[in-house]
């Protein structure tokens, strides 16, 4: 089967399968399968012990158990929510600040994890419902955290970056120097969003319900001591990765440990907590795996099958402008979204991309910093998009993907302006890299 | 008689594969445990393990892989609900039953190479590549189990549903321990 | 074609060194007029670089070129054949022990085994070591914390130091941030593309082992499918592959170097004569613990040993 026709085929089942409410992992996994035993035969099933043994043996991977089991451990012993309830105390008469004390605490949980998942499941896990206690609404909930979780990325230590500088023979430290600008213009403008749209409609974000006003100043000062103990675990966690005692994977260990040292001293810690927390993570840990199984073996197959020289024929010879064809990879990246995770498409993309658009005159780490921009997006754009799935494991059950579609689609349009911004103003992005790196 | 032996059958398999999805939750505080161990072994006494990486995969690939099934009990298993919320019960019913026979094939495919994989991890000796070098054959069959675990349970969904399209009535009804698990929620 | 090949190597897609695997594939089809197709997976692309061993024995790829550290829990011999630490650089002495003292027969064996077609091996560049600080003698590799995986670890465990297991994609991190003192790469040219001496400065000058032997190998039953010209003319071109793997290699290496003391690395002092003597002597001390491994690891060691 040419594999234009194939992906033809695949793209069909998959939303067949979707549209039936076939599990994401063990429909993606079956279909390729499936259509791979019809053209292939009972040989493509041989891709299944590479495909699993490097997804289980993945030790990037391990972030996303830690990190959301030091968040379960967080919310359930009430100490996440303490770090919230203090900012409320603080700035709680601002319209939407629970929403911006949470884009807050994503960019320092993006600053702690560098692959996406991780960086969704974990703001999730800890930001989420104070939101929603608080009468927010769900979709403004749900695009706060899809958009500070995918931070993760974006804010170094960043894995994607350190694989399109290894695979482009660049510089890391420069890559993520250059991603800084793009970060804080992606924070501010998630703040500046936030703020707008709670104005235009104030229901979305209801101010306090007077109960920070009514309490005696002894619970003030308990408010605040626990959200700050709370927000120094995470600096803890951050200054074991910068200090060189974890790595960013193994900090979500220390995380968990300062965690339950924490509930602990709070006096919060039981075992039946203990034990919730476990058996939650566990349950979303497996989630997100078998989506990442499934989807893993999906595009390994397709890989097999040759979907890379389709890409590699369509972007070159298209006859356009410089800037035309960086748009045009552009393009092609948010589409391989549908298909592949980050890591394939910077595996992929970069050593494909990047020289042409070296050749063209631009400079490759603006390139790679809209690659990460980029990638940002497109795990997130419906229809498939791993980061919507995350998302939606991490909702409350009557949330809907409709719900997760419509939630994240503001955020995403910021995203992208972004990434446009990027684009058209290159200096924006190399203006600090090259100031501090020459 | 055939009802009561279906519904001995879904009522196992409830509480078997229950008792194995809880049971590995316990793998995730011991995870956590291992890696904070090496933090502390390689940054305080100067001596990392050799056996906390390879041992920290394993136990969370063991996690993974057989949480599977118990996802599926508790239907968390992420979907793309959009058409499927607007269809009435038996139409969802029969969705499961196409979905149900694609996850099968699925795990059938997993469980069948993991049997050969199992058996050539054996005869060779495969090990992790480590300097600690841990054999591989356990997480073959573990791979083995946690799919069979997913068949059985897609099985048991199918006959209720199949119970309830032929019916009209729940083969087993909904039991108070999936409630029971929701409280920490 | 007569034959449609999937040939999987370990580089990413428009990389020096995968355009050399890519020529293999070329030439093969070229060699024969189109009777054998070969299609490049490039890393990441369906196979997971460790998975390539076990792809190409299922079939599921049909040639493979991988780094043996990698399987070392699969395949023992190959730790071996890439090279013990303290193993020779001089090509013509490896030349002499694959092909007239009989470690071919033996690793043809070992592959073999494994439903594996053993195809001439190419030689790349050496192991490096690169650390934080610079080192002036053996005695400051004690108490560093390197990362070094397999053979490597315990080779460096025996100078002092501590192996630490680190994922390839955390190194720079860990170097940057100083959960590690330094770490090996698979040669110069692997130093220079993970961008690691932006974060550690200093190249050890004694190489890990010598010149690293590396196999590309073929699936049994796909190979039994061609008629003997094809045979004659697959290893052929991997015989021309291996004279492209020595030249180039070379040439990039000295870039590699080039471009890393660009931008700042620096050598560490040449070691005295009683450090290389402690250098030889912790790869040595290893020979007897591989060799009561694996039967074929003992008997390339015993070979190896007679010399
Ligand atoms: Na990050
Ligand atoms: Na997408």
């Amino acid at each position: 089967m040419e594999i234009e026709l194939l992906t033809g085929v695949l793209l069909l089942c998959i939303l067949v399968a979707f549209a039936i409410g076939t599990p994401v992992g063990l429909a993606l996994g079956g279909i390729a399968m499936a259509i791979g035993y019809s053209t292939w035969g009972e040989g493509i099933f041989n891709i299944v012990p590479s495909t699993f043994e490097s997804i289980l043996f993945s030790f990037i991977l391990l972030a996303i158990p830690l990190y959301i089991y030091m968040g379960q451990l967080l919310t359930r012993s009430g100490i996440g929510d303490a770090m919230f309830n203090a900012s409320q105390l603080v700035i709680g008469k601002v319209r939407g600040s629970l929403a911006i004390s949470v884009v807050g605490v994503c960019s320092m949980i993006g600053a702690m994890v560098g692959i996406i998942g991780a960086g969704i499941m974990t703001s999730g896990s800890i930001a989420l419902k104070p939101m929603l206690e608080r009468g927010y609404d769900k979709r403004l909930a749900l695009g706060v955290i899809m958009a500070g979780g995918g931070l993760g990325i974006l804010i170094p230590p960043s894995v994607p970056m350190i694989m399109f500088a290894a695979s482009t023979q660049n510089s890391v430290g420069k890559m993520f120097i250059a991603a800084l600008v793009p970060a804080v213009v992606t924070i501010v403008l998630l703040v500046t969003y936030i703020v707008i749209s709670c104005k235009i409609n104030p229901e979305k974000a209801p101010l306090g319900t007077g109960a920070e006003a009514k309490m005696t100043p002894e619970q003030k000062f308990r408010t605040l001591r626990d959200g700050l103990l709370s927000v120094l675990l995470i600096v803890a966690v951050l200054g074991s990765i910068i200090s060189g005692i974890a790595t960013p994977t193994e900090s979500g260990a220390i995380g968990v440990v300062g965690a339950i040292i924490l509930a602990f001293f709070f006096k919060r810690f039981r075992f039946g907590l203990f034990k919730s927390a476990g058996l939650e993570t566990a349950m979303l840990v497996s989630v997100a795996m078998w989506i990442i199984l499934g989807a893993t073996l999906f595009s390994n197959f397709h890989l097999l099958m040759g979907v890379q020289d389709m890409v590699a024929g369509f972007t070159s010879d298209l006859g356009l402008p410089p800037l035309g064809v960086v748009i045009m990879m552009q393009l092609v990246m948010l589409l391989l979204g549908f298909i592949i995770d980050e890591f394939i498409i910077v595996l992929m993309c970069a050593p494909l991309f990047t020289p042409i658009v070296v050749d063209l005159g631009f400079d490759p780490i603006w390139f790679g910093i809209l690659m990460i921009l980029n990638i940002e997006i497109a795990v997130q754009t419906p229809p498939y998009g791993f980061a919507l799935f995350y998302l939606k494991g991490i909702a409350p059950p009557d949330v809907t993907m409709l719900d997760i579609y419509k939630s994240v689609t503001p955020f995403i349009l910021i995203k992208l302006l972004v990434l446009i911004l990027c684009l058209l103003f290159p200096d924006a992005v190399m203006w600090l890299p090259n100031k501090i790196m020459g | 008689m055939f009802t009561s032996t279906l519904r001995l059958y879904c009522t196992a398999v409830q509480r078997l594969v229950a008792f194995i999805g809880r049971g590995v939750s316990i793998l995730m505080p011991m995870i956590a445990l291992v890696i904070a161990f090496e933090v502390f072994a390689r940054y305080f006494l100067n001596k990392p393990t050799i056996w906390a990486y390879d041992l920290s995969l394993f136990l969370s690939g063991y996690l993974a892989a057989l949480g599977g099934a118990y996802a599926q009990q508790r239907k968390a298993h992420i979907n793309v609900d959009i058409l499927y919320l607007s269809v009435s019960a038996n139409v969802k019913r029969i969705f499961h039953l196409v979905s149900g026979a694609l996850a099968i094939f699925f795990m059938a495919v997993v469980v069948l190479v993991s049997i050969d994989k199992f058996n050539e991890a054996l005869n060779f000796n495969y090990r992790r590549m480590s300097e600690w070098a841990p054999p591989m054959h356990h997480f073959w069959m573990m791979l083995i189990v946690a799919c069979s675990l997913l068949i059985l349970q897609i099985i048991s969904d199918i006959i209720n549903d199949l119970y309830h399209l032929v019916t009209g009535r729940d083969l087993v009804p909904v039991s108070d321990e999936d409630a029971e698990d929701d409280n920490g929620n | 074609a007569e034959h449609n090949w999937r040939f999987a190597n370990l580089y990413t897609r428009g990389t020096a060194f995968g355009e050399v695997y890519g020529n293999l594939a070329k030439n093969i089809e070229e060699m024969s007029n189109g009777r054998i197709k070969v299609k490049m997976m490039y890393a990441g692309e369906g196979v997971d670089t460790k998975g390539i061993l076990g792809a190409v024995k299922s079939g599921l790829i049909t040639m493979g070129a991988t780094f043996q550290p990698m399987n070392a829990g699969e395949l023992p011999a190959g730790i071996v054949e890439v090279g013990l630490p303290g193993g020779t650089a001089d090509v013509g002495e490896l030349s002499v022990l694959f092909h007239e003292k009989g470690w071919n027969e033996v690793l043809t064996k070992a592959y073999g085994e494994q439903g594996l077609v053993y195809l001439d091996p190419y030689i790349q560049p050496p192991v490096y070591l690169l650390t934080k600080k610079e080192i002036k003698s053996v005695e400051d590799f004690k108490g560093l914390k390197l990362r070094a995986p397999g053979a490597y670890g315990k080779f460096v465990r025996n100078l002092g130091a501590s192996p630490v297991s680190l994922t390839w994609s955390e190194i720079y991190t860990g170097l940057a941030t100083g959960v590690i003192d330094g770490s090996i790469g698979s040669n110069l040219i692997d130093h220079r593309d993970g961008n690691h001496v932006e974060v550690a400065k200093y190249m050890y000058r004694l190489p890990l082992a010598g010149a690293q032997v590396l196999p590309v190998f073929v699936n049994q039953k796909a190979w039994n499918k061609l008629p003997d010209d094809l045979k004659a003319i697959v290893k052929a071109a991997t015989a021309v592959h291996a004279r492209e793997q020595m030249t180039k290699s070379r040439l990039w290496e000295s870039e590699a170097i080039a471009d890393m003391e660009a931008k700042g690395m620096k050598w560490s002092p040449a070691p005295s004569a009683e450090d290389k003597a402690a250098w030889t002597k912790a790869g040595e001390s290893l020979w007897d613990e591989y060799s009561a491994q694996d039967k074929h690891s003992k008997a390339l060691i015993d070979i190896l040993k007679k010399q």
